[in-house]
């Protein structure tokens, strides 16, 4: 039972590190802008779908088709913002974003339902089904060992950036206050563009390295982000450590609730806890200062 | 009366005439509504589906059925009973159809035949295994595959007798057709002599099966996993269950055993994980009827490609409505008279007599088949 339940705290910790790098797209996005991103799903699709025909029509390598996905995720991310979400901004209203992020979110899964058709790809790394045996019966893929290693990377670049380098430190002043940040020099627009391309840079990525795990369709992004979305609130609204940790959780809890109940009862686990976060710590796991938080 | 009159009236009756040709030409046309999932994780039933829609009745109406031609029209009904119900009603009241043909997950076919029962349209099903769909029974529904009971007390047996399968796991998702299919495997299972080791149902959002696999790896022996669940998911379980060395395809002792619903190429997808996989299909293309070498030469010809059984049962409901139409049927109530005495009827994926719930009751329509280590397919010949 023990190398069982081993095995389960490796499987969550893989699935918890994909969860983190789709939910800090999101937690990014909303502690810059407190706005919700209901598109962000559409681009982890599109991350997914750059890999694969960067891997199987081009014929490239999956390891660069990781950095493919990051460049097509963070292109898309500047395209979306720049032509449909700043202007919207730009009129002073929270709500016309919000609603054009569900506008851009239902046209991007058509024009994908267009292009790539309804029927389930095929998406196998090259490392999908190798298998490194661990002794005692567990296991890792070496497609898992890769989510792990680049998704803990990207977390420590990520963390690194944000509080240690000019950029991070301006993006936490316009979280914290966009109007002060403006008079102090920093111009809010071009940082929530920033915020913009890294939360999609990061979705494109983590959808690189879901696809040889979701059900790669047009529609397989959409199987992620209502999770993101409970890691996001249990972590805590735009806080960025409780998003990692929240991620990770959930990961653990899925696996958990596997083996020792039912994956019938997952989601009913995982939001019971999201509305008990609600309900008695609506600061979610680390309790910080809303103006603290990225 | 001027010859300006006259002139003016000859024209009217001429223009009254070609009218009434018109609609007359118009009326010789069986409407056919087509409710099928073309979005969502069930999209690939629909895709596959118009295909075989779309021969059918391009076959059809190179002649005609008794002065009648077929016409289509598909309405995206999601695999799931809200947007079917709108779809199904959308369908009604703009189209008009003679008969429905749809839908493909058992969930949206119980939410859509309420709304056909009040229209007095038949809905003719192909895909859903729910029992739930032709019992207690519903005069304007008829289904032409076998239902979960047939499936699941058949392959429970076959298991049992000829795989000599004594342990079993039983994975599905949790909608009515998972549920329901797992539920008769186990009975019969368990009726028979096997022991269920665990019954594990999942949501459609579900994407990680390792913990999963992690878990049957965890039972022991385990001689058999029927499997209930879409394509997509599908993949994704055959190859975290090879992962874990459960399965044949990963070096382990367990058969997955799987249903209808998985189409033809679900081997070469899932690779090597898939070995030793034995499933229902509906459509037996090595089968050396005529009308089956008919059906998978035009198909080649139109698409280019290998008819799936998805293909193949889809074809088949339009030669049902053709049948019932060859015999006098013309209008929605005499479509479902005819079709309710369909008898002798033979189809691509096998025969059609309809009992008085109006389920198909022929079991030729299953075939049994495993997957080689070449990731080809021997049909087995159990039925």
């Amino acid at each position: 039972m023990s190398s069982v339940l081993l095995q389960q705290t490796i499987n969550g910790i893989v699935f918890g590190s994909l969860y983190v790098l789709v939910a800090l797209g999101l937690t990014l996005i909303y502690g810059v802008l407190v706005q919700i991103n209901f598109a962000h799903a559409d681009v982890v699709t599109i991350g997914a779908f750059a890999a694969y025909f960067f891997t199987f029509t081009l014929g490239g390598n999956y390891l660069a088709s990781i950095a493919v996905a990051l460049v097509v995720g963070a292109a898309l991310g500047w395209l979306v913002n720049a032509t449909i979400f700043a202007p919207l901004r730009e009129r002073g209203s929270e709500l016309l974003p919000l609603i054009a992020t569900i506008g851009v979110s239902i046209l991007l899964q058509n024009a994908m339902l267009l292009w790539f058709g309804p029927i389930p790809y095929p998406f196998d790394s090259p490392y999908s089904n190798e298998v490194i045996r661990l002794g005692g019966g567990t296991f890792i893929t070496w497609q898992n060992l890769i989510i792990i290693i680049v998704s803990t990377l990207t977390i420590a670049l990520l963390y690194a950036f944000m509080k240690f380098t000019f950029m991070g430190k301006a993006l936490r002043a316009v979280a914290q206050d966009r109007e002060t940040a403006g008079l102090m020099g920093i111009n809010p627009s071009q940082l929530i563009m920033v915020t913009f391309v890294i939360a999609s840079a990061l979705a494109g990525m983590g959808g690189a390295m879901l696809g040889p795990i979701l059900v790669l369709t047009p529609f397989a992004g959409t199987s992620v982000i209502v999770k993101a979305f409970a890691i996001v609130i249990i972590g805590g609204f735009g806080n960025v450590e409780g998003t990692i940790i929240a991620g990770l959780l959930v990961g653990l809890i899925e696996s958990y609730a596997t083996q020792l109940v039912n994956p019938g009862l997952i989601d009913i686990i995982v939001f019971t806890l999201l509305l008990l976060m609600l309900a008695f710590r609506p600061t979610g796991l680390i309790a910080e200062k809303r103006e603290e938080n990225v | 009366m001027t010859k300006r009159a006259i002139a003016c009236l000859g024209m009217a009756a001429m223009f009254g005439l070609f009218a009434a040709t018109n609609v007359d030409a118009q009326d010789k046309v069986i409407k056919i509504g087509g409710l099928f999932p073309m979005s969502g994780p069930g999209a690939y039933f629909g895709a596959q589906d118009k295909q075989g829609i779309d021969l059918a009745i391009e076959q059809i109406n190179k002649t005609g059925v008794n002065g009648y031609k077929f016409e289509v029209q598909y309405e995206d009904s999601a695999c799931s009973p809200l947007p079917a119900t709108q779809a199904a009603k959308r369908l009604l009241d703009q189209y008009k159809p003679h008969i429905v043909i749809g839908e493909e997950c058992s969930d949206a076919t119980l939410a859509v035949m309420p709304v056909m029962e009040q229209a007095k349209v038949p809905l003719l099903n192909a895909g859903s295994s729910s029992i739930r769909v032709t019992e207690p029974g519903n005069p304007w529904t008829f289904r032409i595959m076998p239902n979960e009971v047939m499936q699941g007390v058949d392959i429970a047996t076959n298991a049992y007798k000829r795989l000599n399968a004594r342990t079993a796991v039983l994975l599905y998702e949790n909608t009515n057709a998972g549920i329901g299919n797992a539920k008769v495997f186990g009975d019969t299972f368990t009726k028979l002599g096997g022991k269920i080791l665990a019954d594990i149902g999942f949501g459609r959002d579900v994407n990680d099966f390792t913990a999963i696999a992690t878990r049957i790896a965890g039972l022991g022996k385990v001689d058999v996993i029927p499997t209930y669940t879409l394509e997509g998911q599908g993949l994704r379980i055959t190859q975290a269950l090879a992962q874990a060395s459960v399965t044949k395809g990963g070096g382990g002792q367990s058969i997955q055993l799987g249903t209808i619903w998985l189409p033809f190429g679900f081997e070469q997808k899932a690779g090597k994980a898939a070995l030793g996989y034995v499933r229902i299909v509906q459509f037996d293309p090595t089968d050396q009827r005529d009308v089956v070498k008919n059906f998978v030469q035009s198909f080649k010809a139109k698409y280019n490609q290998d008819p799936t059984h998805i293909n193949a049962h889809a074809f088949d409901q339009i030669l049902v409505i053709a049948d019932a139409v060859r015999r006098g049927a013309t209008d929605a109530q005499s479509i479902r008279d005819r079709m309710a005495a369909t008898k002798d009827f033979s189809g691509v994926t096998g025969s059609v007599e309809f009992d008085k719930t109006n389920q198909n009751i022929k079991m030729d329509t299953i075939h049994y088949m495993e997957t080689l280590p070449d990731l080809s397919w021997k049909a087995l010949g159990w039925n």
